[in-house]
């Protein structure tokens, strides 16, 4: 157990090293999602200056959502891991992991970890800038049992974002570009994880039917529980899927794995 | 002139023949953006089911103000993105020496290397929803204004052009670029949103600083309300000074480029 736990803490320690190379990157894409920000307070202030509650919630509380939402995204979203791991295999680095006593998906997801780490700290400079300019407007919850939920459902999340990529990645075995897959599943994934806006604005039908999708445990279950969108028992409801499908996706990553190095040749030396 | 244009026409002609090398390659990306262009209208959509106006905009004259936004975009697709993301890769990898060692002019030659099909292709569709829209407003613009229209949706391509340039220059300073060209993305939501909804501080920073309201809003009010000269001057003004301002940061940042060692 230990000394599995002992290689994985340095593949971690590796990822952390690695991203804060590239801190630069991820505090310039920190630095422009407060003009995302400025979007929805722009586009959702002049559509509230004609009504007062939009889905039966105030200004406020959407401007709360969007807000949440962008910091969940740099603490549980994936962001170019299904890239990095295509890159492995098309290159044959990933040859070094067939050969040696090490988890891919374990490595892979310890240095994802690590990055989120990185990531997450950063998003805290802009957040610094913007929480203080909208604080008039920000309101959260008071129920206790939200805070407490929050952190199983964003670490759940967390693996539900991170095998999503996995799959994106382990094409790499089948088709040599994934860009535009991956592209495509953004769409996806910012439309029915909530990015666009709060999924329960839509229709009734599409939103009980999105609820079945992993989209929506991507980032708007641990948004929607922070921000007080969703209660007790759908909360409750809510993680019994969640659970469900991170364990259909791990299903799936470790099939996509052994069938993906069936096809897969190690050239050169 | 004409060598620059026989320059463009031999890439374009090697894009068209790689595209139909890899045609699943151009179905998915024509779905991709296809796709990405549903979600933006979507995001309408759902508003207005809750609200009547925005900034006084009814919902097919937003239709059409996104129309246009996505518009522009899809021309940028078609003509640079491609290019102009794997300047932001080669200047990393040092593959930019490649493009150092033509004989003509640099920024040029990067960007305009490939030509996207997928993108043009879906210029089509974002010309339907501009028309469409235009047709559930009743409107009926002159020769003029179609003209007019046309004009400003290219003052629009260079900005975003220019914008882009500036945003993918950023790589010069830093080590990659990678996940940066989403900034561009960032900015270009602003496009979608009309002019009368920008109040106080945004309206200094997004309507005067920087252009990306101007560039759907102008054309758009050519189609809603007929020649404006005020959106035309506005438009043509931050053409010119965008795109110096893009080559001057270029040049700048090339002055930094150190290649890449073997």
């Amino acid at each position: 157990m230990f000394p599995a736990f002992a290689k994985y803490r340095q593949s971690f320690l590796i990822g952390l090293q690695s991203n804060l190379v590239y801190r630069m990157n991820f505090a310039v894409r920190g630095f422009f999602s407060l003009f995302h920000l400025a979007v929805v307070f722009i586009l959702w202030g002049a559509a509230y200056s004609h009504s007062e509650s939009i889905g039966g919630f105030s200004f406020g509380q959407t401007l709360t959502y969007f807000l949440v939402m962008l910091v969940m995204q740099f603490f549980v979203g994936a962001f170019n891991e299904d890239y990095q791991i295509s890159e492995e295999i098309r290159s044959g680095l990933i040859n070094q992991f067939i050969l040696k006593p090490i988890n891919y998906f374990s490595y892979r997801f310890s240095i994802f970890l690590a990055a989120r780490l990185v990531t997450g700290a950063l998003i805290l400079i802009p957040l610094l800038v913007a929480v203080p300019l909208l604080k008039d407007y920000l309101t959260l919850p008071t129920e206790a049992w939200r805070y407490l939920l929050l952190a199983p459902a964003m670490m759940l999340s967390a693996l539900i974002q991170f095998s999503i990529a996995y799959c994106f990645g382990m094409l790499t075995f089948w088709f040599l570009e994934i860009q535009g897959f991956v592209i495509l599943s953004m769409a996806i994934e910012s439309l029915l994880g909530g990015q666009m806006f709060p999924l329960d604005l839509l229709p009734t039908w599409i939103f009980n039917a999105a609820k079945f999708l992993p989209f929506y445990y991507q980032t708007y279950f641990p948004t929607a529980i922070l921000t007080g969108r969703i209660e007790f028992a759908a909360t409750i409801q809510g993680f019994g899927i969640q659970v469900l499908w991170v364990l259909v996706l791990l299903g799936v990553n470790q099939l996509l794995w052994t069938r993906g190095l069936r096809r897969h040749t190690a050239v050169g030396g | 002139m004409t060598k620059y244009f026989q320059i463009w026409l031999a890439s374009a002609r090697y894009s068209i023949t790689r595209t139909l090398m890899f045609r699943f390659d151009f179905f998915l990306w024509a779905l991709v953006e296809l796709f990405w262009m549903g979600v933006n209208l979507l995001l309408i959509s759902v508003i207005y089911e809750h609200t009547d106006s925005i900034a006084g905009w009814s919902k097919y004259e937003m239709l059409l103000l996104v129309g246009t936004s996505l518009l522009v975009q899809r021309f940028l697709m078609g003509f640079f993105w491609s290019s102009l993301f794997e300047m932001g890769r080669n200047i990393k990898s040092g593959a930019f020496d490649f493009f150092l060692a033509q004989p003509g002019n640099i920024l040029f030659m990067a960007s305009t290397r490939k030509l996207d099909l997928d993108g043009l292709c879906n210029s089509l569709v974002a010309m339907g929803v501009v028309a469409y829209a235009a047709h559930r407003l009743n409107l009926h613009p002159s020769a003029l204004d179609l003209l007019l229209y046309a004009v400003m949706i290219f003052c629009g391509l260079i900005i975003h052009y220019s914008m882009l340039v500036m945003t993918i220059s950023l790589a010069f300073w830093i080590t990659s670029a990678q996940g940066i060209e989403g900034s561009y993305f960032t900015l270009a939501e602003f496009s979608r949103l009309p002019r009368e909804a920008f109040k106080g501080i945004a309206s200094v920073l997004f309507v005067w600083l920087l252009p990306v309201v101007v560039v759907s809003n102008a054309p758009a009010q050519i189609l809603l309300h007929g020649f404006q000269p005020a959106w035309v001057i506005a438009l043509v003004a931050a053409t010119l000074a965008w795109f110096a301002t893009a080559v001057f940061v270029f040049h700048r940042g090339l002055r930094r480029y150190a290649s890449a060692s073997s």
